[in-house]
């Protein structure tokens, strides 16, 4: 069997994609890693935003929100393999472990599962959320809030009532945001994710470095046929943010 | 804010729990970093904990490697490319995309934007096809050029495009009434004010470049990048070389990204005390 390219229009790179039992748990896990990490995304970085809105000098604001980029800005690369410095078979958690002696040996949880991915991923896509979420909670009229408490509601209340229902557009946004790019993600779960950590991204480039060419192309256009849809879908929320209509 | 704290019952503790967290989640983001930085003046030769003292031997074996030294002039040459072409294609296709009455412009404006959206992973692998099995382009540092510019094109568009945006149609008009030819008011009027836009622009695709690894690693053949280079160290486990060559890029980039963030402020200050003195 050769693996030239047969010019010949066909589904079966399709259906031999869905056949492969392998292969579409690789799908779910994608899935399913993508959305527990923009879930922890957008929930650790919605305190920070409320944080810096409501108790940070509108002066002091700005500083602080360019500290929450400035990793984003530096290498991609760079910023998982500086987790490999901290979560590897060497790196400063195991390090520390055999150093107190708590453990002898080194102890790959930390390195080469899934916890892992999902870990870094947070990482790299929170300035993402951050930036997002602060922009709409910093259009948010506080004197609303008052009037909730005023008005008997707890604090969190008026957030659950009253704040997140007015930020719709902004958490749509950052949940597009991290969510899309997690889904294409290659270089963390090749990284840091073991065999346990494989996501399509990895499964795309193992078809294109076999030289499946036509079996890869089916995978990717599925992930780039989801991304495509998801944009439609959530157009309206994102066009808040599209910085040629100003 | 402050009538907001009287009413709330808690505001002292939640004050603190929320100050607590945000101090986690900004070590959270930067201690990775800076432990990377603080172990490549490390003098342990695994480069990891404990610490057995400083030193600035990694750096000077990072100067010393003649195949860092190779990556890293791919790396430039690619970088300069990267940036002519996508200042110039990204600063061209901002000019309909803003003023002129395209049928499906939202739409058009998606299509332009997409590639930031879209993974890097599926830019280098669609690209791989085209380029070899398509065109049957043998790949090299010149392919890689092709990948780059694609993803950072959007990027110089957009900033350009907000820059448009925000220009008065009638300095323009003026310009016209006076008898500007096309060029001469694209040269005296139009360019001057989006002249910080397009540096700006310029500036982010070449750090966008120096850094940007997976459509690189799809296109550029037997040749290395400063990132693909530590990429194949990576393979084998951390080094301290790796840490000071790691180092220097951050820094690398983070000086570049601060010109190109002060630039457009500096640039308009710049103009506004030259207009103040010919006013004088």
């Amino acid at each position: 069997m050769d693996y030239n390219v047969v010019h010949r229009w066909t589904f079966d790179n399709y259906h031999y994609f869905f056949s492969v039992p392998t292969y579409m748990r690789t799908v779910w896990a994608t899935l399913w890693v993508s959305f527990v990490a923009t879930a922890i995304t957008i929930l650790m970085a919605f305190p920070l935003a409320y944080w810096l809105v409501r108790y940070v000098r509108k002066s002091l604001q700005g500083v602080f929100l360019v500290l929450v980029i400035l990793p984003f800005w530096t290498s991609y690369l760079l910023r998982v393999y500086s987790w490999i410095n901290i979560l590897g078979d060497q790196g400063a958690i195991n390090r520390f472990l055999q150093w107190t002696h708590i453990t002898h040996a080194p102890v790959s949880f930390f390195l080469y599962d899934r916890p892992a991915v999902i870990l870094v991923l947070v990482y790299l896509y929170f300035p993402f959320a951050a930036l997002t979420l602060y922009a709409s909670l910093e259009r948010f009229d506080w004197n609303q809030f008052k009037a909730a408490l005023d008005l008997g509601a707890s604090p969190p209340t008026a957030v659950t009532r009253i704040m997140i229902p007015q930020m719709k557009a902004g958490i749509v946004t950052a949940v597009i945001f991290v969510f899309i790019p997690v889904l294409g993600e290659y270089l963390t779960p090749q990284l840091v994710g073991g065999t346990q950590g494989v996501m399509i991204g990895n499964l795309i480039v193992n078809f294109f470095t076999g030289a499946q060419y036509t079996r890869g192309a089916a995978a990717a256009l599925l992930i780039a046929a989801l991304i495509v849809v998801l944009l439609v879908i959530f157009r309206r929320s994102l066009e808040v943010e599209d910085p040629t209509r100003a | 804010m402050r009538d907001v704290e009287v009413v709330s019952r808690h505001a002292g503790l939640s004050r603190a729990m929320f100050s607590t967290w945000a101090v986690v989640v900004y070590v959270f983001l930067f201690a990775p970093i800076l432990l990377l930085i603080a172990f490549s003046f490390n003098a342990n030769k695994y480069g990891t904990f404990p610490f057995t003292g400083w030193t600035l031997h990694w750096y000077g074996q990072v100067y010393g490697d003649y195949q860092i030294r190779d990556a890293l002039s791919t790396t430039l040459k690619v970088a300069f490319q990267v940036t002519i072409i996508s200042t110039i294609v990204g600063t061209a296709a901002a000019f309909p995309l803003v003023r002129s009455r395209l049928p499906f412009r939202s739409g058009v404006r998606i299509g332009m934007t997409l590639p930031i959206m879209i993974p890097g992973l599926l830019i280098g692998v669609s690209l791989l096809v085209l380029l070899t099995d398509v065109f049957h382009i043998p790949l090299s540092p010149q392919t890689a050029v092709i990948g780059q510019a694609v993803y950072t094109t959007p990027f110089v568009l957009l900033l350009v495009a907000a820059r448009l945006q925000g220009f008065d149609p009638s300095l323009e008009r003026a310009a016209s009434d006076l008898g500007a030819n096309t060029y001469r008011r694209l040269r005296h009027v139009v360019f001057p004010l989006i002249a910080p836009a397009v540096f700006a622009g310029a500036l982010f695709a070449f750090t966008l470049s120096l850094d940007e690894f997976i459509i690189t690693l799809f296109l550029i053949g037997a040749h290395n990048t400063l990132p693909i280079y530590i990429y194949t160290q990576v393979k084998f486990g951390i080094t301290p070389e790796v840490n000071a060559l790691a180092s220097l890029l951050l820094l690398a980039s983070l000086i570049l990204l601060a010109f190109a963030f002060t630039l457009p402020l500096v640039a308009r200050r710049a103009s506004l005390a030259v207009r103040r003195r010919r006013v004088a």
